[in-house]
């Protein structure tokens, strides 16, 4: 008896000894060095499903091309990426070497020592085969760069070609450049298309656009590099009253993205065009497949900008950076760049492939119209744009009031005083004046 | 005896100087300690920490990853002059109000129903319970359909000869489209609750009611709804909580990692989780997150106080709980 119980009190003593040891395990083997690939042959990079080449992680996994003995795994992280690459940096355990960013990049500017600064790493070498404004936008107010260029969202205006066509309206691109080359005339071929187009179609699907849009063409957004608000100023008010005339003359229909309004309106011809960058190509095709062949491609009123695309930092964690900088520029360089638009329909930050036959495939879904010749020159011609960290907190109440404007009627002038109002106190919070 | 010889080895680094008999009491209980420390363990690691962390979390100002700084009561005084705060705080009550209320009438007549005798009443009772279990986010995007402006409810309302109402357009569709999926997704987990309660109810008084010719009606009204008191106080508490804390139904409905449309239009919405959600993993401020959590505590706190001098004033006087509870109602509001 006495045996038995002994080697019961042994067992339980021994599990549950194991079940410590592995816990200070878990917590104890990250701290060590931090980095996810610790122990290993190979460096780690995580991205989300979509944003890097798949062929190309398969070959830097097996040895990246001229580094020797250099080896990167790419490791898809799914679902809610941001979140869960701050988790194990606020963890300082199982960082990966390298991560995929998107942007706004200035989320991470308060965390800039998080991420090595690529001058370090002798960056400034490659900087003329990358876009300008892309470039600048790695660059943390400290004057470090903690991101490269992955992708560029150049924009363009998409337009319903069949839809013109029947309101007697310009149908070629360079014409209909011609004929919205300012937001103003841009409203007046709306009336134009609402009036006189067959189910009388709405120029935007919502205002949020046409502010997103002339906002981003304007240098100065919400907050500037020194940590001042400047929401209240004439850039962006110039953007709001756009966006309110849209509404005033009836040209939106008023529909949220990805809601079942919206897509319905979209592909039953309710929506005549859209101001959005180049990767809204996939959505649109997902979205309203039946219109294949009306769609075309010109430049936005007003001049081209720049929305979204993404950057590849290298985590302080990481031990080696240089090879993880000879993996970036091996990765994201023209050549490669030019591999992943084939495959991923990835818009380089590269502006010498442009130019190249195999960016130049001609669209079916745009008539033929080869989509490189709106997108290349409006990726060379998109403004430089300081983003602060504080943008979103700033700019949310502005497109909460948008979205009241048009869809409960609030009246324009208190909709701008409330979100002013709002804007400031939430960045007044944060420290920000 | 072994385990004695060796004990002091293993113990005498912590507490030299005790005696012999408490140590060995202390040992001879230590195995049933340790078989039940595994959820102790596991409750301290993943409950108890994060909620001495969160309060900790509510005096500082935290984007997640960088150093924390401590701004005292400004997180709090912030909130408080917060209005999205506290038009998140009034939608979620009236959410709250206009789900549970038809909700816990209706898994009641449910219940009744289910308890009679029906043919493939096991088959009922799964069916009322499989909204319980369904995937919440793939529900959501099927009611986005269902709630649009050219949808499923419209069309019925057309087809009936009303016009159609903007459900994710105003703030009373908001609040009603809303209920409704709360209500659908819980009115059979309460029924099954009401079920079990009125299984435990004396048949006598069922054939006595019966005898004296009630109809099913009065035997609802007078013999179900009394006997089942308690059982009905335990679910109107669990629907607080759980109705105070509602938050993925509104997240899909209005896709909510585009922050300018989070809550719809006018934040009608905008529920107090959704908000802290929105406030912590959005705009990263994790101090003001966790002190919006800790007054969704104090509130929900408010509400478990009111719930327990409903149950324990019940004990004495059987009238005395509705008054309080219409009391307590009308409070929440």
């Amino acid at each position: 008896m006495p045996h038995r119980t002994m080697s019961r009190r042994r067992l339980l003593g021994a599990s549950l000894g194991g079940a410590g040891a592995a816990l200070l395990g878990l917590s104890g083997c990250g701290s060590a060095s931090g980095s996810i690939s610790a122990g290993t042959d190979h460096l780690t990079i995580w991205y989300w499903n979509g944003s890097l080449s798949d062929k190309l992680l398969t070959t830097s996994a097996r040895g990246v091309p001229g580094a020797s003995g250099l080896k990167v795994k790419g490791a898809s992280i799914a679902g809610d990426y941001r979140g869960k690459l701050r988790t194990v940096m606020a963890a300082r355990a199982y960082v990966p070497d390298l991560a995929c960013l998107n942007s706004p990049i200035g989320d991470y500017f308060p965390d800039e020592n998080e991420f090595v600064d690529l001058k370090d790493l002798g960056a400034d070498a490659v900087e003329d085969d990358y876009l300008a404004w892309k470039w600048k936008s790695c660059i943390s107010p400290a004057g470090r760069m903690i991101g490269f260029p992955l992708d560029a969202g150049p924009t363009a205006l998409y337009y319903r070609r069949d839809l013109f066509e029947q309101a007697g309206l310009p149908t070629e691109p360079e014409e209909v450049a011609e004929a919205t080359s300012t937001w103003e005339k841009y409203l007046q071929v709306g009336k134009t298309l609402k009036a006189k187009a067959p189910n009388h179609p709405y120029l935007v699907s919502q205002i949020a656009y046409v502010f997103r849009m002339a906002l981003y063409q304007s240098p100065k957004q919400f907050v500037d590099a020194d940590n001042r608000f400047i929401g209240d100023q004439e850039h962006v008010k110039r953007a709001w009253d756009l966006a309110v005339e849209t509404y005033r003359q009836g040209l939106s229909a008023r529909t949220l993205d990805g809601t079942p309004d919206f897509n319905s309106a979209l592909s039953g011809g309710r929506i005549g065009t859209i101001n959005n960058a180049v990767w809204y190509i996939g959505g649109l095709k997902d979205t309203a497949p039946r219109t294949s062949g009306q769609w075309r491609l010109t430049t936005m009123p007003d001049g081209p900008a720049n929305y979204g695309g993404s950057y590849v930092g290298i985590t302080r964690y990481c031990r080696d950076p240089e090879g993880a900088f000879a993996f970036l520029k091996w990765m994201l360089g023209p050549a490669n760049q030019l591999k992943s638009y084939q495959e991923m329909s990835l818009f380089p930050t590269t502006p010498a492939v442009y130019s190249q036959p195999a960016m130049r495939e001609p669209d079916p879904f745009f008539g033929g119209q080869i989509p490189v010749d709106v997108f290349g020159p409006a990726a060379k011609k998109a403004p430089v744009i300081f983003f602060s960290a504080y943008e979103n907190t700033a700019n949310t109440p502005v497109y909460q009031e948008l979205t009241n404007v048009e869809t409960l009627g609030k009246n324009p002038d208190k909709a701008w005083r409330d979100a002013m109002n709002a804007a400031e106190r939430a960045l007044a919070q944060r420290g920000v004046s | 005896m072994a385990t004695l010889a060796q004990a002091p080895a293993s113990d005498s680094t912590e507490e030299p100087v005790r005696t012999e008999a408490p140590r060995g009491r202390w040992r001879r209980h230590l195995p049933p300690y340790v078989a039940i420390s595994p959820y102790y363990i596991l409750f301290a690691l993943f409950g108890a920490f994060p909620v001495f962390f969160s309060f900790y979390l509510s005096f500082h100002d935290w984007d997640g990853i960088g150093s924390m700084k401590f701004v005292g009561l400004r997180q709090y005084y912030w909130l408080l002059h917060d209005s999205v705060f506290w038009h998140s705080i009034v939608n979620t009550f009236e959410i709250w109000f206009m789900s549970t209320v038809p909700m816990l009438f209706l898994a009641l007549v449910l219940a009744f129903l289910l308890h009679s005798q029906v043919r493939y009443s096991a088959a009922w009772r799964v069916a009322y319970f499989i909204p319980n279990v369904t995937s919440m986010v793939a529900m959501t995007i099927v009611f986005g359909s269902v709630f649009a402006q050219a949808g499923l409810a419209n069309s019925l309302l057309k087809a009936v000869g009303v016009d159609g109402i903007g459900w994710l357009t105003s703030s009373l569709g908001i609040k009603s489209a809303i209920s409704l999926m709360v209500i659908w997704r819980w009115v059979g987990y309460n029924a099954l609750i009401f079920l079990a309660g009125l299984q435990a109810i004396p048949n006598e008084l069922f054939e006595a009611a019966r005898v004296d010719g009630a109809s099913s009606r009065q035997v609802l009204f007078r013999v179900v709804v009394p006997q089942l008191r308690p059982v009905i106080l335990f679910a109107i508490i669990t629907s607080t909580i759980g109705g105070l804390q509602i938050f993925t139904e509104s997240q899909v409905l209005f896709y909510s990692d585009d922050p300018g449309t989070a809550g719809g239009p006018g934040q009608e919405g905008m529920t107090i989780v959704l908000y802290l959600w929105q406030k912590s993993f959005n705009d990263l401020q994790f101090g003001y997150g966790a002190a919006m959590g800790w007054i969704l505590f104090a509130l929900i706190a408010v509400f478990a106080v009111i719930n327990w001098r409903l149950v324990s004033g019940g004990d004495r006087d059987d009238r005395r709980g509705i008054p309080l509870l219409r009391k307590g109602g009308r409070n929440g509001r």
